[in-house]
């Protein structure tokens, strides 16, 4: 029997978001761009969707003056992110 | 990377490895921190060896060093602080470890510069002293001093510690290795007289901290040049 696959992370940029937000305590947003190769728009926008599925927590502050965000997986994140790659294993028969 | 671009089962697995891989490949120590140290530690320990070896003191406590190295370290935890655009789940746990060592041995170098004036005080009040008699009565009796004997043994005994914890959750080997090699130089020095368990020591630094600090240094700079 075939779970369905999230369709939050089944999308590409979601996916690496949270891929690499899983292996980390919390990341810098910039971080995140240049891991990702994408734009500050396009990320912003997988970032406030991922935050409001509660996937991730989006911490924005100040650093020596300068705007810093932060991401954070949340539990809820984690437990969606190991459903996800199950599902994937199923699918792959690995 | 495209917007909402949909992936194939195989896609996205694939995805998953690689990001996971370029977190892993982001971020190396630079190797500062085990290379002071390491540094610092050997060359106290190394001298105080010298110094009972052929009987002569520097006009200062060579250990001054160890303590002037905190001021280095304190700017290198705030610069990387700074730097670093992630905060990794161990992080914190091995900050503890390193703290909770730290203290240790200012509580150990704390209770070597006390206990032997404190229990000079506590045996005078009880009416009695330690006196130095030669088995062969070669000698004549002389009073001494109390003094904790082949403590530097107790320090190598520590410095395996967060050396260990470090290596273990890092999965760094050459601290792991450096490390176990801390714990046989701390047996062996429980058979040595006291000259030679600072040379142990200046040995157990060079293998807990210098040379993984070495290994790490080169690791960074090859992470750097690839990054450029």
């Amino acid at each position: 029997m075939y779970k369905e696959l999230d369709p939050i992370l089944h999308s590409q940029l979601r996916l690496a978001v949270m891929s690499l937000l899983i292996s980390v305590k919390e990341a810098e947003f910039t971080f995140i761009k240049e891991k990702t190769n994408s734009t500050a728009g396009n990320l912003s926008v997988q970032v406030q969707k991922l935050k409001e599925v509660g996937y991730i927590d989006v911490n924005k502050q100040f650093k020596d003056n300068y705007p810093q965000t932060t991401c954070k997986i949340t539990a809820k994140g984690i437990e969606a992110f190991e459903n996800y790659v199950k599902a994937l294993q199923v699918y792959l028969k690995v | 990377m495209p917007n909402e671009k949909q992936l194939s089962e195989k896609e996205s697995l694939q995805l998953i490895t690689d990001m996971i891989q370029k977190v892993k490949n982001s971020y190396h120590d630079k190797g500062v921190g085990p290379l002071l140290w390491g540094t610092v530690v050997a060359i106290a320990s190394f001298i105080s060896y010298l110094q009972l070896q052929f009987n002569f003191s520097l006009p200062f406590d060579i250990w001054w060093i160890v303590m002037g190295a905190i001021i280095p370290q304190i700017i290198l935890i705030n610069q990387d602080a700074k730097t670093q655009k992630i905060k990794r789940h161990e992080d914190a746990a091995l900050n503890a470890v390193w703290l909770v060592y730290a203290i240790t041995i200012f509580g150990l170098s704390f209770f070597q510069s006390v206990v032997p004036n404190a229990s000079e005080q506590i045996m005078h009040l009880n009416g009695w002293q330690l006196i130095k008699h030669d088995i062969n009565n070669s000698k004549p009796d002389e009073l001494i001093k109390p003094f904790t004997p082949s403590i530097y043994s107790l320090y190598i005994l520590i410095y395996g510690f967060p050396t260990l914890v470090t290596g273990i959750v890092k999965k760094f080997w050459p601290m792991t290795i450096g490390a176990i090699i801390a714990y046989l130089l701390f047996m062996a020095s429980c058979f040595t007289e006291t000259k030679y368990d600072f040379l142990l020591g200046a040995i157990a630094a060079l293998v807990c901290w210098f040379f993984p600090g070495i290994i790490l240094r080169a690791k960074y700079l090859k992470q750097k040049r690839a990054n450029v």
